[in-house]
């Protein structure tokens, strides 16, 4: 089969980790690896696989345009926000794994067909890959829903610098992700950091108040959406099914990395760089069968 | 003469006790007496803190907003304080509007090997002129050069003392000296410390911890707070005036108020009971006793070994969602025998 | 920018380079390349090269590398969009080639914040050592390069084993290398010490300044340091805090008489020499809050909550950029804290 050729911009842990899963896709090539300097260790990983690099950034890709179809963007926030415009004027998709949110939220599980038409797609957060699918089952399946509320607790080594600053940023997207799914128009979102050693799973636990459950409903969309998502997150597990007790809906999921390039206790990188190339992937059928 | 600070935690760990039903009469009598006895620093909030009222760790019957200004009005020598965990509760939805209902005092809290989550909190908080703390709960899962380390960082990003928590009981007085007397040493801001009572060590612990060199330290009227409960405020300011500290409080009036919260606001008496006791020994958070227990109910298990596999598995606060998860597993082991 | 701010900084140009701007004549016509561009030092130094162009003719073009490059552009554009000044947006740790034609190079390229020090020591060290190193491989090949000059730290002087009244530039002190705060100022050691090592093998003609503590225009008043919070809570009639007991001994330079001192060390300082960078004249913690609170006219207090006894002195001495360079300081703590104040207000309004 044919593979579409993408780029990864940004060397750090998620470009790099990425760039594994490219190597393993049937449908995708990575034709240039771009960072910033080329003794980084995301770089010196790429070189040694073979891999065309650039450490020119966003340049690299304006001075080849054609070198691919598809951005996967791991820089920053700021970044991204100067390289949208260039990459749109190349006419190029880019899947933006940074908080920038300026294009559409995707959560591969929910809303995939309805990103291809977009040229700019935003994976929101790990937490947001992990928790939504569940809160939108909940709005789906629930009469009324009064509250979500979503939960994750990760290994302290796989939250980095940048993740800790950006704390907050992460609750507001998650929370404005977990609204925008299920609908419900009030939610919570909570991140928790574990230092245990040997470092945890990411585990993530959805609550709701829902006041007339639905409780068969639910389980059956659960199933159906964990199905769904396993698809592309292999290690996606329902460890406590939807449940009421004490007046709230609570269900739980962990999520174990795949160890490609941190351990496999990076469940929350992981999850999020599954769901993107999941969508780059989409896009490459869609190529293929000339849907797009 | 030594001067200790007392920072009193009653309306804010003792929230936990009350599985987060604190009401404005509540609010009103206890910060009325506490400002009467000259009690420094009133906390008040839910017990995890501002933005923490959730699913996860329990629901305030009150909003933020309405405990503070309640709290605020009644006020007028005692500095009114918030506990902030990042995590829970952001800059922009949380932080911001507390400063409207005057708050003088922010610790910012993390787990006791997390502290760079506190940096834009503690930077926040300075840049409105307010006094920041930072806090580290959960001490006792850390040796005493990380917990240097990690209140290093807290002093940078300007914190004005460094509190760490005895967040599960679970500190002998050797064990506070060690940590406190390092710390103590090497910090430019004065350190303080916050007890738990499950190994009935609640005083004593805050007595080594004031020899040691801590210079504030956190208390309860009555010891109203999570599980055992913490180091009891007006036991502590007859204890510290015996040993010739002072605290400023006035010793009748901290009576006074004691009394007000065991008549007015709680609903038992804070005591160790079985499962706060091994809520100490296994060294998981006072604050998951409630949980446990409501837990232990529902999956028809005995609450000693939710406690025991929580310790187990090295939980941290804000984990609550791991006691189902642990109740679970235990009632299918004894189903399956 | 207010127009009243900008005069106040020309004026402040203008008294440091008094009635003999021949002292840089050395600059004319040259071409500086500023790493860390546009900071505090970047600033200032774009400051006083266009006074020097302005007032002078001097003629001297700037480049300025630094990361973020249009925060300086929408803070100054007065600078940003001299003709004579070239933004360059890069990594100091990813320069590959410097511009042929530069003559001058002054590296300032990292934070002095110690929020980020603790927060990200990772990135702070590898931008110091490899940033520093990446630097002088480049200017290594350079044709017409007169001199580098490296902006170390103060703090490199670590701790001093007995008290002195000013730190000398020869004076060895310690530093714990075991504790997250020995960070910035171990890594700022290991740069001096490339330096050093460079001056030898590659006979790259480099100075160094030592900086200590500064105050004025173009500081940002959220750092975490003493004298910026107590301007802040001044400004903003909360009172003013001291933990200690309030006789920490510190100094405190204006920018101006910084950025003049940075330049003259660039033109005349000799090759392979260290010079500390701050003002001889110490103060009390408690002394610099009084005068703030005097000079704001505010409502709050000075609260001093002897929680930490702390006699500790970190003053440089200034004998010898004194007696070789002969540069003293112009502008007087007091005058300092009272510009400083009126550049704050001016920020704040805005």
């Amino acid at each position: 089969m044919k593979k579409l050729k993408v780029a990864i911009l940004g060397s750090g842990n998620i470009g790099t980790d990425l760039l594994y899963k490219v190597l393993r896709s049937s449908r995708l090539e990575c034709s240039l690896f771009v960072g910033r300097n080329l003794s980084s260790k995301g770089m010196s990983r790429a070189l040694s696989l073979g891999i065309s690099v650039s450490d020119k950034g966003i340049q690299a890709i304006q001075d080849n345009p054609e070198c691919c179809h598809i951005v996967f963007d791991c820089t920053s926030a700021m970044s991204h926000k100067i390289h949208s415009p260039i990459l749109a004027g190349l006419g190029i998709i880019v899947i933006d794994l940074t908080p920038a949110k300026l294009g559409p939220f995707c959560i591969p599980a929910i809303n995939l067909d309805a990103c291809l038409g977009d040229v700019n797609v935003n994976m929101i957060t790990c937490g947001g890959q992990a928790s939504i699918p569940l809160a939108y089952v909940i709005g789906q399946t629930q009469q009324q829903v009064d509250y979500i509320e979503v939960v994750s607790t990760i290994a302290s080594k796989s939250a980095g610098p940048a993740t800790r600053l950006n704390l907050d940023e992460y609750i507001e997207t998650t929370e404005k992700g977990v609204k925008m799914f299920s609908g419900c128009g009030k939610a919570k979102a909570i991140l928790n950091l574990n230092p245990a050693e040997p470092c945890i799973d990411m585990q993530t636990t959805v609550y709701a108040t829902v006041p007339k459950i639905d409780l068969p409903a639910l389980k059956e969309g659960i199933a159906i959406m964990v199905e769904k998502i396993q698809r592309y997150v292999p290690s996606y597990n329902l460890i406590i099914p939807p449940t009421y007790e004490n007046n709230r809906v609570i269900m739980s999921v962990r999520v174990k990395g795949m160890g490609d390039f941190l351990p496999s206790y990076a469940g929350n990188l992981d999850i999020i760089n599954c769901a993107a190339i999941a969508v780059a992937e989409e896009f490459a059928m869609a190529r293929i069968e000339g849907r797009q | 003469m030594k001067k200790v600070i007392i920072s009193d935690a009653t309306l804010r760990d003792g929230s936990h006790a009350l599985f987060h039903k604190l009401t404005k009469e509540h609010i009103v009598a206890y910060a009325l007496a506490a400002d009467a006895a000259g009690i420094p620093i009133v906390e008040v909030g839910h017990g995890n803190g501002l933005g923490a009222s959730s699913l996860q760790v329990g629901l305030s019957l009150l909003d933020d907003r309405e405990m503070l200004e309640t709290a605020r009005k009644h006020l007028s020598r005692s500095r009114l304080g918030i506990h902030v965990i990042p995590g829970f509760a952001t800059i922009n939805n949380d932080l911001r509007f507390a400063f409207d209902y005057g708050v003088d005092v922010v610790r910012v809290a993390s787990h006791c090997t997390e502290a760079d989550i506190t940096e834009r909190h503690i930077s926040y908080t300075r840049e409105q002129g307010k006094e920041a703390y930072g806090v580290l709960m959960m001490s006792h899962m850390a040796n005493k050069e990380v917990l240097l380390d990690e209140a290093l960082k807290m002093q940078a990003y300007g914190a004005e003392a460094v509190i760490i928590m005895d967040s599960a009981g679970a500190y002998l007085p050797h064990d506070v000296q060690d940590r406190v007397g390092h710390l103590a040493a090497n910090l430019k801001v004065p350190v303080g410390f916050h007890a738990h009572n499950n190994l009935g060590m609640g005083i004593a612990n805050s007595v080594a911890a004031v020899e040691a060199g801590a210079r504030i330290i956190d208390g309860a009227s009555r010891g109203f707070g999570a599980g055992a409960g913490n180091a009891q405020l007006e036991v502590m300011v007859a204890v510290f005036a015996r040993l010739g500290i002072e605290t400023g409080i006035d010793l009748y009036r901290a009576l006074d108020a004691a009394d007000i919260v065991e008549r007015e606001i709680m609903e038992t008496t804070p005591y160790i009971s079985s499962v706060s006791l091994v809520s100490g020994l296994s060294g998981v958070f006072s604050g998951f006793a409630r949980h446990v227990n409501l837990a232990a109910k529902e999956y028809d298990v005995d609450a000693r070994d939710i406690f025991f596999e929580l310790g187990a598995r090295k939980v941290v606060g804000g984990q609550e969602d791991k006691i189902v998860e642990v109740a679970m597993e235990l009632q299918q082991k004894i189903k399956r025998g | 920018m207010d127009n009243h701010l900008r005069e106040m900084i020309t004026a402040d140009c203008q008294e440091v380079v008094g009635p003999s701007p021949e002292a840089l004549d050395k600059l004319r016509n040259r071409q500086v390349f500023v790493t860390g561009g546009t900071g505090f030092v970047g600033t200032w130094i774009a400051e006083l090269v266009i006074f020097l162009n302005d007032h002078h003719n001097f003629g001297t073009s700037l480049i300025l590398l630094a990361r973020d490059i249009d925060a300086f552009r929408i803070k100054t554009p007065h600078l940003a969009e001299r003709k004579e000044i070239r933004l360059l947006s890069s990594d100091v740790r990813n320069i590959i080639d410097l511009p042929a034609d530069v003559n001058y190079i002054i590296h300032a390229a990292a934070t002095p914040d110690n929020r980020q020090h603790m927060s990200t020591p990772l990135a702070v060290m590898e931008t110091i050592t490899r940033g520093t190193a990446t630097l002088l491989d480049a200017a290594a090949t350079l044709q017409s390069l007169s001199a580098i000059l490296n902006i170390s730290s103060g703090q490199i002087y670590g701790r001093q084993c007995c008290a002195t009244p000013t730190i000398t530039e020869d004076a060895v002190g310690s530093l714990p290398c075991n504790t997250i705060t020995s960070v910035y100022p171990e890594a700022k050691r290991y740069a001096e010490t490339l330096c050093s090592a460079y001056w030898s093998c590659c006979k790259l003609p480099i100075v160094t300044a030592r900086p200590f503590a500064f105050i004025g225009p173009y500081q940002s008043l959220d750092k975490p340091w003493a004298i910026n919070n107590f301007i802040r809570d001044a400004l903003t009639d909360n009172d003013i805090r001291i933990i200690s007991n309030g006789m920490p001994v510190r100094s405190y330079m204006y920018p101006s008489d910084m950025a003049y001192w940075l330049l003259r060390m660039l033109v005349d300082g000799a090759s392979g020499q260290a010079y500390n960078l701050g003002s001889p004249y110490g103060i009390t913690l408690r002394d610099v809050a009084e005068k703030v609170k005097a000079y704001a006219n505010t409502t709050a207090e000075v609260v001093i909550k002897q929680m930490h006894p702390d006699n500790s002195v970190f003053v440089p001495d200034n004998g010898l950029v004194s007696s070789t360079l002969g540069l003293e300081i112009k502008v007087p703590i007091d005058e300092t804290l009272k510009r400083s104040l009126r550049w704050f207000r001016g920020a704040f309004r805005r």
